[in-house]
């Protein structure tokens, strides 16, 4: 039975990828080894069992490898299962990487045609949508220069341009409002919502927890090839940055070159209220900055210094203590009973050192934490204020 | 099928500018290429090396078989890498592979046509060779186009997997142009008048030869194609075409992967 159009399909979806096949082969190699080349066997979809309704809107999320976009591959039917069954009910677009499918020779008016013909639509409905497209990429006359000219924002514009309105009933996204400015984004999103109002389903591939949050009201995240989690957003991307802490670093040392300090951040951790290791943290939770710090050489006037930056590199917060006379290990915490942080991505940089000693001041160490997204407000802190309205409807109230 | 139509017509506009796009010849460049090589072998053969054997207008005996090599030729070079150039293609969309070969040697089909449509009434005049039998032409031209379809198909989709093809394709084509009837009929060339088997294997085992006969004999003679020439087309034609596309869907099934 073939899905109705919008809705998605997988069934024990199944690939494997043979690493052999990353780089080209040629006959020698074939002829040396007869064909029987030793190759490492990739496991990219494990048997994934998944269904998704017309209209829903559901985020992928996964480490590298994890399995989403080799998902985004088989249901655009552009990388074919091994066993299984992965099938996208009526008309599929996929925007996958940017610029998708652009000749780069050709004019960016020229290649909505390309871009429309490879999706399967014809002169006269290409004819049909051409003015809107390029009137919604805001490209106005570089519409007619050759794409080879264009930034890597204008091929972002004119893909998603061509992709938003080819009234799919799919739309496959990967890593796509991540670029670009605020304003086009938004008019993106809007665009996304419109045709989901209209019954298209979307499934967006990003690294970027606020783009999932704005428009996704489902998350599915993957891990080695297997469906780890499929529910709710802000729990699926806790569950994820709890995917993620567990086995990647939990932060990176900034000092350059291999000088070595007197004192040594040996550990960064941010933890939530229950001492837990996290790096995804919601508005008005507890958070504590957990650090170990090594003295090399004992330090009499130790100082701790620590930043908060967003993701335009804004400082939001800085603050140090003196930590008097240190030696041997030391353990500092900095605990925020209630953070104040609005939805976004942070970067937290740490720094240890010795008021006296030359060249102190750095802050070295850097841990990465993002905050989930809120209905309340947008911006950067939560300013805890309360609205009330007096006047209600009935009464007088001046235009 | 019909869905992809417009698709078809975007890849062969797009092939056909692209090779050449910001050239001051642009397009033109398709007919330089051909008619420099046809200039060159006409000089060769007719003037320097004087094979000429007894051939009457030699020179245009020569152009009917060229233009016929030419087409098989550089379609075949062209396809062979066109699957590979166009992996950012393959990679992102889902639409029929085969349209990227096909649209290569549909370029070449032009190019062919156009020189057909140019020496095809130079011969008709010069010989006095209007027969009905030119009514066959269209026919042979269909059946050799189905054949160059069908290697064009074949060579994009092993190149595909071996990057050796091309090259090997390359080195193979400039033997197989002197093994082809190009520039004398079978019987005339070298050891066929001491041993009659090397002119049926020349004849017959090489699938251009025949419909190089089949245009010239329509052509240059004014005469149709015997019975066994047609039906050997037809086999070629239709064998080439099927294989074609029964192996590129079969090898083809990866080549996101691949490329």
């Amino acid at each position: 039975m073939s899905p109705r159009p919008g809705e998605i399909v997988l069934e024990g979806a199944t690939r494997s990828f043979s690493l052999r096949h990353e780089h080209s082969r040629t006959l020698k190699e074939l002829f040396i080894r007869g064909g029987h080349a030793k190759r490492t066997v990739v496991t990219a979809l494990d048997g994934v069992d998944l269904r998704v309704e017309p209209g829903e809107a559901v985020g992928l999320v996964g480490r590298n490898g994890a399995g989403k976009t080799s998902t985004l591959r088989c249901l655009a039917g552009i990388v074919p299962l091994d066993s299984g069954r992965a099938e996208c009910g009526g008309r599929t677009v996929s925007l996958l990487e940017l610029g998708a499918g652009f000749g780069e020779e050709f004019s960016g008016r020229e290649n909505i045609y390309l871009n429309g013909a490879l999706h399967g639509f014809g002169r006269r409905e290409m004819e049909e949508r051409i003015e809107a497209i390029v009137e919604f990429s805001e490209l106005g006359e570089f519409i007619h220069a050759p794409v080879k000219a264009y930034s890597a924002g204008m091929q972002l514009r004119l893909g998603f341009s061509i992709v938003a309105h080819l009234d799919a009933d799919v739309m496959l996204i990967d890593e796509i409002l991540a670029v670009g400015d605020e304003s086009f984004q938004r008019k993106c999103l809007a665009r996304v919502s419109e045709r989901m109002e209209a019954g298209a389903t979307l499934v967006l591939v990003s690294h970027d927890p606020m783009a999932i949050e704005r428009v996704c009201r489902r998350l599915v995240v993957f891990d080695g090839g297997k469906v780890a989690y499929d529910g709710e957003v802000p729990e699926g991307l806790l569950f994820y940055h709890r995917l993620l802490g567990t086995t990647e670093g939990a932060s990176r040392s900034v000092r350059p070159g291999d000088r070595r300090a007197d004192l040594e951040i040996a550990e960064l951790e941010l933890q939530d209220a229950q001492g837990r290791r996290r790096h995804m943290f919601r508005t008005g939770e507890r958070l504590t900055v957990a650090l170990e710090v090594d003295c090399v050489q004992p330090a009499d006037r130790a100082v701790a210094a620590l930043e908060v930056r967003d993701a335009h590199g804004a400082l939001c917060f800085r603050t140090e203590t003196a930590l008097g006379r240190v030696d041997g290990t030391v353990e500092v915490s900095f605990a925020v009973e209630r953070l104040a942080l609005l939805g976004g991505d942070y970067d937290l940089a740490v720094g240890v050192f010795d008021q006296d000693a030359p060249g102190g001041g750095l802050l070295d160490r850097i841990a990465h934490f993002s905050v989930a997204q809120t209905p309340e407000g947008e911006g950067v802190a939560d300013l805890r204020g309360a609205w009330t309205v007096s006047g209600r409807a009935g009464e007088a109230v001046p235009r | 099928m019909r869905r992809y139509r417009f698709l078809f017509e975007q890849m062969v506009r797009r092939e056909l500018r692209q090779k050449y796009k910001g050239s001051a010849l642009g397009v033109l460049w398709y007919f330089v290429n051909p008619l420099v090589l046809m200039g060159a072998y006409a000089l060769v053969f007719s003037v320097l090396l004087k094979v000429a054997g007894g051939i009457e207008d030699y020179p245009l005996f020569l152009l009917v078989g060229l233009i016929v090599w030419v087409f098989f030729s550089q379609a075949l070079l062209s396809a062979a890498p066109s699957l590979v150039l166009n992996g950012s293609l393959v990679k992102k969309v889902r639409f029929p592979r085969e349209s990227i070969p096909a649209s290569v040697a549909t370029v070449q089909l032009f190019t062919f046509l156009v020189m057909l449509a140019v020496v095809a009434p130079v011969a008709l005049l010069m010989r006095d060779s209007l027969d009905p039998a030119l009514a066959l032409l269209p026919v042979i031209v269909v059946l050799l186009f189905a054949f160059v379809l069908g290697a064009s198909l074949v060579v994009s989709v092993l190149h595909a997997h071996f990057r050796d093809v091309e090259p090997v394709l390359a080195a193979a084509l400039l033997p197989w142009f002197f093994l082809t009837p190009i520039f004398l009929p079978v019987e005339k060339m070298p050891g066929v008048g001491e041993h009659p088997w090397l002119g049926d294997l020349l004849q017959w085992g090489n699938p251009v030869a025949p419909f190089i006969e089949a245009v010239r004999d329509v052509l240059f003679a004014g005469a149709a194609p015997t019975v066994a020439n047609l039906a050997y087309l037809l086999g070629v034609g239709g064998g080439a075409l099927i294989v074609g596309l029964v192996l590129f869907r079969r090898m083809g099934r990866d080549l996101a992967v691949l490329l």
